[in-house]
């Protein structure tokens, strides 16, 4: 299928907030409390429309856990969306958000969209952080903010879109160079025609089949 | 094109002639006297004839075709030009990252044209011409461009001296020696042995067995002379060094196909037809424009280096075959090679390890066994179940006697008893063990409500742990369900080994690790004991510096450089060296890659430590080098690689990895070893009290 831009996004943030299950209810449209605990890395895709343009998310979705942090860290590389998540039922989650904020910071490219998401938000019985608290930080560290329940579906398409039509403003704006892969954004085939050609061309400059 | 500046011509008299005329026949001797045999005569020489051996215009090597007649005999040479200053100077920009190891390697010395079977020109529109020699073993030489043309005088050349026609089906396409006799045709195909006389050894050693075997169907020799005659020239795989495997790789994946191709036609219609048009060669050992007649798409199979031990699966699948239903030493039937009968070849495939075997069964468990219990060779039981795991029986309550073999064996095998231990033995020490047990498990759950308050560490990592096993393996009939009590005795178990090893605690992955094994043993102290015994092993894959796994991936890294440089350098290349793609295979043995009970059958595999302790890393290079041509065609990136990887779950065939594994592990032999540093996991460390150098997180 094609699209106009394809972005990278990384989700990030202490194990058993939710990262897995949101990209699961982004992607698939279900909750799944039962699944098997993320070791390295998943992925998930899926197309969403801007600006009357195609353009497709691909989600990596990390392993909390501290000890596999490093390995984390390079997977970083060339994206163009975070969504950093804490789990508003555990404050623990939420106190750790710094670290990983610098992880993001520093290993990231600067110009990365980085949404704060406080997950589990079915849960308000067992609120640990406040929503004014998440507003808060985002505020402090120049984030988009949501609180969201993977459970519930609510404001997970929301998180997943609206960190896209910045990282697409941002494009409209000219913050990235659209021909350089490390900003995690690569133009489709079918999309906007760009300074930089198809990237599938042949070196060859004779035209024509090349088989 | 020319470049000859950067050349050392200067002993080379024939050079200057050549430069100016370019192509010519020359009616007598050359006056190169090193590489011909005495009495020869250089009826075709052409300058500037270049292997691409990858895509970059750095690494060709130019050198010189000549067409040499001894005798009746005609030979077909192709010797790289010297060098001078590599690397360096004004000279050094070409070529300059190609040593002499790797110009040997491509060097063509004194080829018996009836060794030819077909060449097949290429005059693209756009870039050099060049050709194909197949031999008639199904071996095919990297691609000859022919950068100062001459193509047409060289196919002339030869047919002056040779049967040369030119194909029916194909106009590129010129037959040499065309038997009339398919089964004559079929056995030539055969003759991998031949693969070892192009090798470059010295010019007179390989000329004559080269004629040895060209005569063997005209005198009639029968195949044991020609065994005979082949053991001494093919030493057996223990002797095999890297060296060796190098000078295979002239031998491509094409001998492969083409001998598969051959077999299938004979079992299916027990004729070899003399339709040739499928024959036409796919050249792995070179890049460029390569002929496409099967297999993956023209874009990744063209630019993509050759896998320079393919070939080694080639005789190895043979001396596989071979040995069907017999356990010996993997090492001493590497390279060996006999004609079989073909029907073993039907279902040739990429595998080129030794066949699987069935699982170790009750009956021959009691055969491993004295009549107290104790192991008779240990290493014969290792081997065993190297080569077939142990059964698995997967309705235990059914057939007990089954699932204590399994679990007796698991024990064993992780150490928990000794190979020479008894039955009553065994029983008695699991008796303490469990004792032993239940009094560590006592001591977190005595800990009370007031005490756990004062005990973040203990309240994290339970939580964590609480968290993780109702994440672990849940689609299992074992562990599913609402409330499921194996879902707490993993739990238990856990939570009882972060208190057993409290530097090192609980990490996620050792939750992969425990739930087979409680599976098999059932029990929450067996299991226990034999979790113990893993990560002895596995442990520091879990430290928190992560210098368990990076140690591992680093060598794995040693080793694909070692059995795939071209692998290798496209990972350098790529800034993939870190190995980070295949974190989640050795972090956790492949749980997350096979279904459940492939996990198992791997994980006996891998415990035997019988060729290597670190078989799991020659797995690893198997798994990539299947998948090479894929990666590099493709040209995939680190994140493009990781996401493939990924995706490579479910979908990996257990018994050809292990097959590859152990080739790898074979084929590497001492040297892959060396390259593995000691204390390399899942090695015991070199210092125990150094184990686990923890820092808390917490």
């Amino acid at each position: 299928m094609s699209y106009a831009y394809l972005f990278k996004y990384i989700i990030i943030g202490d194990t058993g907030v939710g990262k897995s299950c949101l990209l699961l209810q982004f992607t698939d449209k279900r909750f799944q409390p039962v699944h098997d605990l993320t070791i390295g890395v998943e992925f998930g895709a899926r197309m969403i429309t801007i600006d009357n343009k195609p353009i497709k998310l691909q989600i990596w979705d990390t392993a909390g856990q501290e000890s596999f942090r490093s390995i984390t860290r390079s997977y970083y590389r060339g994206a163009a969306g975070a969504l950093l998540v804490y789990d508003i039922t555990r404050r623990e989650t939420f106190n750790h958000l710094a670290s990983w904020l610098e992880d993001a910071r520093q290993h990231a490219n600067a110009n990365m969209t980085i949404m704060l998401i406080g997950n589990k938000c079915d849960l308000a019985h067992r609120r640990a952080v406040s929503t004014e608290e998440g507003e808060q930080f985002a505020k402090e560290n120049g984030l988009i903010f949501m609180e969201a329940s993977a459970k519930t579906a609510q404001n997970v398409e929301e998180a997943f879109i609206s960190t896209a039509a910045t990282i697409y403003k941002k494009i409209q704006d000219g913050v990235f160079d659209v021909s350089n892969e490390s900003y995690g954004i690569k133009v489709g085939y079918g999309g906007i025609p760009g300074p930089s050609g198809g990237r599938d061309g042949s070196t060859s400059q004779a035209g024509g089949c090349c088989s | 094109m020319h470049e000859t500046d950067i050349l050392d011509l200067s002993d080379d008299a024939d050079y200057a002639a050549s430069q100016q005329q370019g192509s010519r026949s020359i009616s007598r001797c050359s006056s190169d006297r090193r590489s011909e045999p005495s009495g020869a005569e250089v009826v075709f020489v052409k300058d500037n004839v270049a292997i691409h051996p990858t895509q970059y215009a750095s690494e060709r090597i130019r050198g010189r075709l000549r067409l040499i007649k001894q005798g009746t005999c005609l030979f077909m040479t192709w010797i790289p030009y010297k060098e001078i200053g590599s690397g360096g100077g004004a000279f050094g920009h070409s070529d300059a990252r190609l040593s002499d190891k790797d110009r040997n390697l491509y060097s063509i010395r004194a080829v018996p044209v009836t060794d030819i079977r077909s060449i097949r020109r290429h005059t693209p529109t756009l870039g050099w011409q060049y050709v194909i020699v197949v031999l008639s073993s199904g071996l095919a030489f990297p691609p000859l461009y022919f950068y100062n043309g001459g193509v047409r005088e060289f196919l002339a050349t030869l047919k002056q001296h040779a049967v040369l026609v030119r194909s029916a089906d194909d106009a590129n396409l010129f037959l040499l020696n065309d038997f009339q006799d398919p089964l004559q045709r079929s056995l030539s195909s055969l003759e991998l042995p031949r693969a070892v006389s192009v090798a470059p050894t010295s010019t007179s050693e390989s000329s004559s067995s080269s004629s040895v075997s060209s005569n063997r169907l005209e005198d009639g020799r029968s195949y044991s002379e020609y065994q005979k005659h082949r053991q001494k020239s093919n030493d057996p795989a223990r002797d095999l060094s890297i060296q060796v495997l190098e000078k295979f790789s002239l031998v491509t994946k094409f001998a492969r196909e083409t001998t598969s191709h051959i077999f299938g036609e004979i079992h299916n219609d027990n004729l070899i037809t003399n339709d040739r048009k499928n024959q036409a060669p796919i050249v792995l050992n070179s890049n460029n424009d390569v002929d496409n007649s099967g297999l993956e798409s023209a874009s990744t199979e063209s630019s993509v280096a050759a896998d320079p031990i393919e070939s080694l699966s080639f005789s190895k699948q043979k001396s596989s075959c071979r040995k069907e239903n017999c356990c010996e030493e993997a090492s001493t039937t590497v390279g060996s090679f006999e004609l079989v009968d073909c029907k073993e070849f039907d279902k040739m495939t990429l595998v080129w390890g030794k066949p699987r075997q069935p699982p170790l069964g009750t009956e021959e468990w009691a055969t491993f066994l004295d009549a107290e219990g104790r192991i008779l060779d240990s290493n014969d039981l290792r081997k065993r179940i190297f080569y077939g795991g142990v059964e698995h029986q997967l309705r235990k309550e059914l057939i007990s006697i089954i699932y204590l073999l399994w679990l007796q064996i698991w024990k064993i095998l992780l150490g928990c008893h000794d190979y020479d231990s008894t039955y009553a033995e065994r029983e008695y020490l699991s008796s303490i063990k469990k004792v032993e047990y239940e009094a560590l498990k006592r001591q977190w759950q005595s800990i009370s409500v007031a005490q756990a308050k004062k005990f973040t560490k203990f309240r994290e990592r339970k939580a964590l742990i609480d968290k993780d096993v109702v994440r672990t393996d849940r689609s299992v009939t074992f562990y599913d369900g609402d409330d499921n009590p194996n879902v707490m005795l993993l739990r238990d178990v856990l939570l009882t080994y972060s208190f057993y090893n409290f530097d090192l605690g609980y990490c996620q992955g050792m939750s992969d690790l425990l739930s087979p094994i409680l599976f098999v043993m059932e029990d929450e102290s067996e299991a226990f004991w034999c979790f113990v015994a893993l990560m002895e092993r596995l442990g520091p894959n879990f430290n928190r510096d992560q210098s368990g796994m990076h140690s591992q991936l680093f060598a794995l890294s040693m080793l694909v450089e070692l059995l795939d440089k071209p692998l290798h350098n496209y990972f350098k290349q790529k800034d993939c060296l870190n190995y980070f793609f295949c974190f989640r295979w050795v972090l956790i043995q492949f749980k997350r890659e096979f279904h459940y009970e492939q996990t198992m059958r791997m994980w006996e595999v891998l415990w035997t430590h019988y060729l290597s302790e670190h078989l799991h890393l020659y797995a690893c290079v198997a798994i990539l080098k299947k998948h090479r041509k894929k990666i590099m065609g493709e040209e995939m990136d680190f994140d493009t690689l990781l996401k493939f990887i990924n995706d490579l779950s479910g979908h990996i065939d257990l018994d050809a990895t292990l097959r590859d594994a152990e080739a790898l592990c074979v084929c590497a032999g001492e040297n892959g070893a060396a390259l593995i540093p000691p204390g390399t996991p899942p090695s015991l460390p070199l210092e125990s009290n150094l184990l686990y150098s923890q820092q808390d997180e917490l």
